[in-house]
């Protein structure tokens, strides 16, 4: 049965995108998102407390 | 880290088994659902209910603006928390977040959850909240509120006069209307928070035989221990420390008093009505206490002055090594406050004793508590024409 390792290997391939995509999409993306935008405020108000004015 | 390895090498070829197509599609739903999950999450926090689930804001803030027009008024608007104290404009709103951190802080520490303690930061919250809006020429207010809107012929003619020299200078509405959506603090009688801020509350350690100055308005004592208070010294006055004993040091006032009566007053200089400190009748007649040495006499008024040295103790806080920050927040607060309604004269234009005078004659206008209005005065008096040989 030469198919048989085949097809296991494209299942735990299939396993290991799957994983990966989730894992991108579901936590990694979204964490770095929102440490970015954290940081992005952060600055804001560090810019506001020390440099004072502010453009708007 | 071999799940790190595997994950990597993953990501890193393209895809055996998914299909472009699922990979793009569940990407861009993903990318759908999260944006809008952050959106209604960040909206979730900018409501009045988020902000009164705590019980500091709910009991006091809360409480004081149901008091007010921004509550209920004939025309059905009303202001929330969020319309004033979260900016619109979504990248400073994001700022304005994680600042809120800051205010998770005083919820963990517990800073004002009773009222004494709310009332003994009020000054200092306001004061931060009047910056904010003084830092965009009050932007939150100018969101509902337009000059161009406003019809004059409905305010008084004392409303009028204001509101259009306010409407040509585009000025900040805070300026003018502080306390109205919440209880305005009591200015005169606490201590200067911003200038505390700036300036710092005095230096970590004091050196016998240096000079410092002073960054309030403090009490004197008699000695070392007691409670019984000797007099005041004012605020930005150099003092020489001569003994430290505790939390207290023991300080060189120099000076010039009149000789009339006890002589308690200190002055700056000769002839000058610049104070330094006042000393209780009691201080000055203390032995010990004032060291007098020569004599002259004032053309102007016949007045006869001493120069003289008061030795007594005061608290080691509040001392600082530096002047300049004091007179820079001086100069600051002055021309701020006083241009409000017209342009300030320049501080050279008076001299030493017309300055308080004048300052005095305008300090009902201005919001300014009582170490600050004494600072600006003293500012005014030492950078007048007096001093200053450059100008008139």
């Amino acid at each position: 049965m030469p198919s048989h390792p085949i097809n296991e290997t494209r299942d735990q391939d299939k396993s290991r995108e799957l994983k990966a995509l989730g894992f991108i999409i579901l936590l990694l993306f979204p964490i770095l998102t929102i440490t970015g935008i954290s940081a992005y405020g952060f600055i804001i108000w560090m810019i506001q407390a020390f440099g004072g004015v502010v453009a708007h | 880290m071999k799940w790190f390895i595997t994950l990597w090498r993953t990501l890193n070829k393209p895809a055996k088994t998914l299909t472009l197509g699922a990979i793009s599609l569940s990407a861009f739903l993903m990318g759908i659902i999260f944006w809008g999950g952050f959106n209604t999450a960040l909206e979730a926090t900018n409501t009045e209910a988020f902000c009164i689930s705590c019980h500091s804001m709910e009991s006091t803030p809360y409480k004081e603006l149901q008091e007010t027009v921004h509550w209920s008024n004939h025309s059905g608007v009303r202001a929330t928390c969020p319309d004033c104290h979260v900016p619109h404009n979504w990248s400073r709103k994001i700022g304005r977040k994680i600042e809120a951190s800051h205010d998770m802080w005083g919820w963990l520490l517990q800073t004002v959850n009773t009222e004494e303690k709310f009332e003994a930061k009020r000054l200092e919250m306001a004061s931060r909240e009047w910056k904010r809006f003084d830092r965009d020429n009050s932007l939150a207010c100018k969101n509902c509120h337009n000059y161009d809107s406003m019809k004059w012929d409905e305010m008084s003619k004392l409303a009028q006069k204001q509101m259009k020299r306010a409407a040509e200078l585009d000025q900040s509405c805070i300026d003018c209307h502080k306390g109205i959506a919440h209880k305005l603090p009591d200015m005169g009688t606490s201590r200067a928070p911003e200038l505390i801020a700036q300036v710092g509350s005095g230096e970590s350690s004091l050196v016998i035989g240096e000079n410092y100055f002073s960054a309030l308005t403090k009490p004197l004592f008699f000695n070392e221990k007691t409670d019984v208070e000797a007099g005041t010294l004012n605020i930005a006055t150099k003092v020489k420390v001569l003994e430290l004993k505790g939390q207290r040091a023991k300080v060189g006032i120099d000076g010039w008093r009149k000789k009339i009566g006890a002589g308690r007053v200190i002055y700056f200089d000769f002839g000058m009505n610049i104070l330094s400190a006042q000393l209780s009748k009691d201080a000055a007649l203390e032995p010990g206490v004032m060291e007098v040495f020569e004599e002259q006499q004032d053309p102007l008024t016949g007045l006869t002055w001493q120069r003289v040295e008061a030795k007594i103790w005061v608290d080691g806080d509040y001392l600082v090594k530096d002047l300049q920050p004091l007179w820079d927040y001086a100069r600051d607060t002055y021309s701020s406050s006083c241009s409000v309604c017209h342009t300030q004269p320049d501080e050279a234009h008076f001299d030493a004793n017309t300055w308080p005078g004048m300052f005095q004659g305008m300090i009902a206008f201005v919001n300014m508590d009582q170490d600050t209005q004494a600072l600006v005065q003293k500012y005014l008096q030492e950078h007048s024409s007096t001093f200053d040989k450059s100008a008139h």
